[in-house]
Parts: structure tokens; C-alpha cells; sequence
């Protein structure tokens, strides 16, 4: 009777553990305004929308934006800290059926082909629930452009020799 | 015209109508333009190295400012003794406040035509990055008075020692140490020591404000901790150079 009594308590166990990983879904998709091709400097915003389609609330849930790059031989995971200030949303429980949207804006700041994917855990839930891949690509863009740089570095110096001249010829 | 216009003018004119007041605006525009023509061969800069950029740039027109004002705060007084003048000026029914104040007149004007001599170059190099216009207003509300307090701490130098020489030499000395946190991170002066050295020293205060503006997109008006470093070192090297002024013997 005890030994039965066990197993029922660890196959409880097992179903309500087996029912919170379960239950948590995560989808993600690009705002409708983002820029059809974006290049360094614009934002971009993604929409997620995390759902608990079990019957019991889930706990403790955090939920967290990543961003890999892509672009081959610099496959790479990308620090956030300068692309977006938002980086992770947390909530004491979702309840049954209920859904947490969140939204995720960031900064481009470097060319390249990304993969941007949220993912999502709770305190009873034992494997990572993770939505589908959201992928862009950011065009370069130049940011120390030489028709500007040269035109400046060497003019300046040219003009300021042009009145070193002048002083010497009035002299 | 009064007294202190006619030295601030006399002043300044030395340095934007010379020849040797030229080849200074021109050493400082060649450092920048260099510095220029580095950056134009890079392709790979992400958005964020051109805030670095800017933040660079910025960090170095503050230190060749503080050059430019120590070397004018100093010729101003040593220079003179050197060259007979001083004498001569001092004994002219002006008062001592009077020169003095055409004198620091003359070093405000040197550094508003280094500052406006840094400005296309900041375009030049940050017009695509971010915060550009706050970095020059960053430059010019904490750079400024760093820059200046380093042409009054050469005019007391100037004051204080009979050679010119002495006095260059002193104050590079402390303008190289004061400027230190141009090239050491924030990380190498996290001890005990390195706190205290940022918190008394007006480049620490300068360079802060500059990382927070423009590469951390703060506003300038939060940066008022850093504003006041720079404003008690001027109002302090002002009062000092008052002091030594005053007390010129010959």
C-alpha cells in the first residue's frame, strides 16, 4: 500500500512537471512597422506573445530576447547590451489559458544577417520553451564616410597654411 | 575700449594673427585631421565605434585645449617677463585685475577659436553616429571650463616661477597626469586610489560626462555632478591666479 502510494505521488509529480513544460508556448514575429530593409541606426521592434494553454497558472515565469548573428565565418551571439535596453520581462504567474504580450524594440547598430529568438522559462518547468527564429538582415550603412572626413582633413590645415602665407608675405 | 579689452584683444590677435599663433591652430588642426584620415579606411566601424569616435575626438580637442591654454595662461606672464614687457604693463595705471582679466580674456578667446576650429571635424567624423550635437554641447559646457582653468593654472605658474621654461615644464607634467583617464579605462581606476583621483580631478569630471552623453545618450543636465567638478576647478584656479597675480613682484 505504501509503495503504491509512492508511485502515485511521483507519476503526480511527473504529469503536473510534464504539463508545465508543456503548457507554455512562445511565438514571436516582427512589428508590422519595421522597416522593409533596415540599415544601421533604425529600429526594429518584435512582438511576443507568451501563452499558458494548460490548466494550472504557471509560476515564476522569465522570459528572455537573444540575438545571433549569422553572417558566415562570424557566426556569433551577439551582445545586447548596446542594441536594446529591454532585455527580459518576468511575471509572477500567467494563469490558465491567459497569455503575457510583451514588446521588444532595439537599436541596429552593426550590419549584418541576425536571428532574433525569445525564450521563456518557469520556476516548476524543466526545459527552455523557445519561439521560432525571427530573421533580418541590417544593411551597412557608412558612418566615417572619406567625402566628408577628407574635405575637412585636409582643407582646414591648407586654409590656416594659406594665412601662414599671407602673414609672411605682409611681413 | 576699456583696459582689459584692449589686453584680451592684444592677446588674442597674438594668437590668430602671428605667425607663431597660426602654427599652433595649424599643429592642432593637422593632430585632427590626422586622427581623421585614420578613421577613413575603416569599413567594419558599427554605429556605436562612431559614437566612440566622437567620444575620442572630443576627449582629444579637451587635452590639446588644455595644451593650447596652459602654454598661452603661462606666455602670458612668464612669456612677458621673458620678453621685457611685463614690467612696463604692470607699472600702466591699469589695475592688477584689470590686466589679469584681459589676460584670461586672451586665453577664453584661444580656446573659443580651438573649439570652433574642432567642430567640422566632429561633423565630419560623427554626422552619421549618434548624439553628435550633444557631444560639441557636452564639450562646451564641462570641456570648457577644464580647458580654462589649465590657461589660469599657467598663469599662476607664470606668476609664481621667473622661467618660462619651469613653468611649461611643471604644468605638462600635471596636465599629462590630470589627462591620464583618456587612456586608462574606467576598469584600471576602479581601486581606492583610482576613485579618489577621478573624483577631485576636472579631466576625470570631463571625460565621465563625455562617455555618459555621447556614447550612453544621457542628458547633459544629469551629468550636474561632473559640472560641478569643473566649475569648482575653475572658480579655484581662478582665485589662485587673482592670488599670484597680485603678488608679482617684477
Amino acid at each position: 500500500m505504501k509503495f503504491a502510494t509512492i508511485l502515485l505521488a511521483i507519476a503526480i509529480a511527473f504529469s503536473a512537471t510534464a504539463a508545465s513544460a508543456t503548457s507554455l508556448s512562445v511565438d514571436l514575429r516582427p512589428a508590422a512597422e519595421n522597416p522593409t530593409a533596415p540599415q544601421m541606426g533604425d529600429h526594429l521592434s518584435f512582438h511576443s506573445v507568451i501563452g499558458n494553454e494548460g490548466d494550472t497558472p504557471i509560476n515564476a515565469l522569465v522570459a528572455w530576447i537573444s540575438l545571433v548573428q549569422i553572417d558566415k565565418g562570424k557566426e556569433q551571439p551577439v551582445d545586447l547590451e548596446d542594441w536594446s535596453a529591454h532585455k527580459a520581462v518576468t511575471t509572477t504567474s500567467v494563469p490558465p489559458h491567459g497569455t503575457i504580450q510583451s514588446d521588444w524594440p532595439m537599436r541596429l547598430i552593426q550590419a549584418g544577417h541576425y536571428r532574433v529568438v525569445v525564450s521563456a522559462v518557469s520556476r516548476d518547468g524543466t526545459r527552455l520553451v523557445a519561439s521560432p527564429f525571427v530573421d533580418f538582415t541590417v544593411r551597412q550603412k557608412p558612418v566615417v564616410e572619406s567625402q566628408r572626413v577628407l574635405p575637412v582633413a585636409l582643407g582646414i590645415p591648407m586654409l590656416i597654411g594659406v594665412g601662414m602665407l599671407w602673414r609672411r608675405r605682409r611681413h | 575700449m576699456t583696459a582689459t579689452s584692449l589686453i584680451a584683444r592684444k592677446e588674442s590677435g597674438e594668437l590668430l594673427l602671428s605667425l607663431r599663433g597660426l602654427a599652433w591652430l595649424m599643429a592642432v588642426a593637422v593632430s585632427l585631421s590626422l586622427f581623421g584620415l585614420l578613421l577613413v579606411s575603416n569599413t567594419e566601424l558599427s554605429l556605436l565605434d562612431n559614437a566612440q569616435v566622437v567620444y575620442d575626438m572630443v576627449g582629444i580637442v579637451t587635452a590639446l585645449g588644455g595644451l593650447l591654454s596652459l602654454v598661452v595662461g603661462i606666455d602670458a606672464v612668464a612669456g612677458e617677463r621673458e620678453r621685457g614687457s611685463l614690467v612696463p604693463l604692470l607699472l600702466t595705471p591699469v589695475s592688477r585685475d584689470a590686466i589679469l582679466a584681459g589676460k584670461l580674456g586672451g586665453v577664453a578667446i584661444a580656446w573659443a577659436v580651438m573649439y570652433v576650429l574642432a567642430l567640422p571635424y566632429l561633423w565630419a567624423v560623427g554626422s552619421t553616429g549618434q548624439n553628435l550635437i550633444q557631444g560639441m554641447l557636452v564639450l562646451a559646457v564641462v570641456g570648457s571650463p577644464v580647458v580654462l582653468g589649465f590657461g589660469f593654472f599657467g598663469m599662476i605658474l607664470g606668476s609664481r616661477l621667473t622661467s618660462a621654461r619651469a613653468g611649461l615644464f611643471t604644468g605638462l607634467i600635471t596636465l599629462i597626469a590630470s589627462a591620464s583617464p583618456l587612456l586608462l579605462g574606467p576598469s584600471l581606476r576602479q581601486s581606492a586610489i583610482g576613485r579618489a583621483f577621478d573624483a577631485v580631478n576636472p579631466f576625470s569630471a570631463a571625460v565621465n560626462a563625455y562617455d555618459a552623453v555621447i556614447i550612453d545618450s544621457q542628458t547633459i543636465a544629469s551629468q550636474w555632478p561632473h559640472i560641478a567638478v569643473a566649475a569648482v576647478w575653475i572658480g579655484l584656479l581662478l582665485w589662485l591666479a587673482r592670488s599670484a597675480f597680485r603678488r608679482i613682484a617684477r
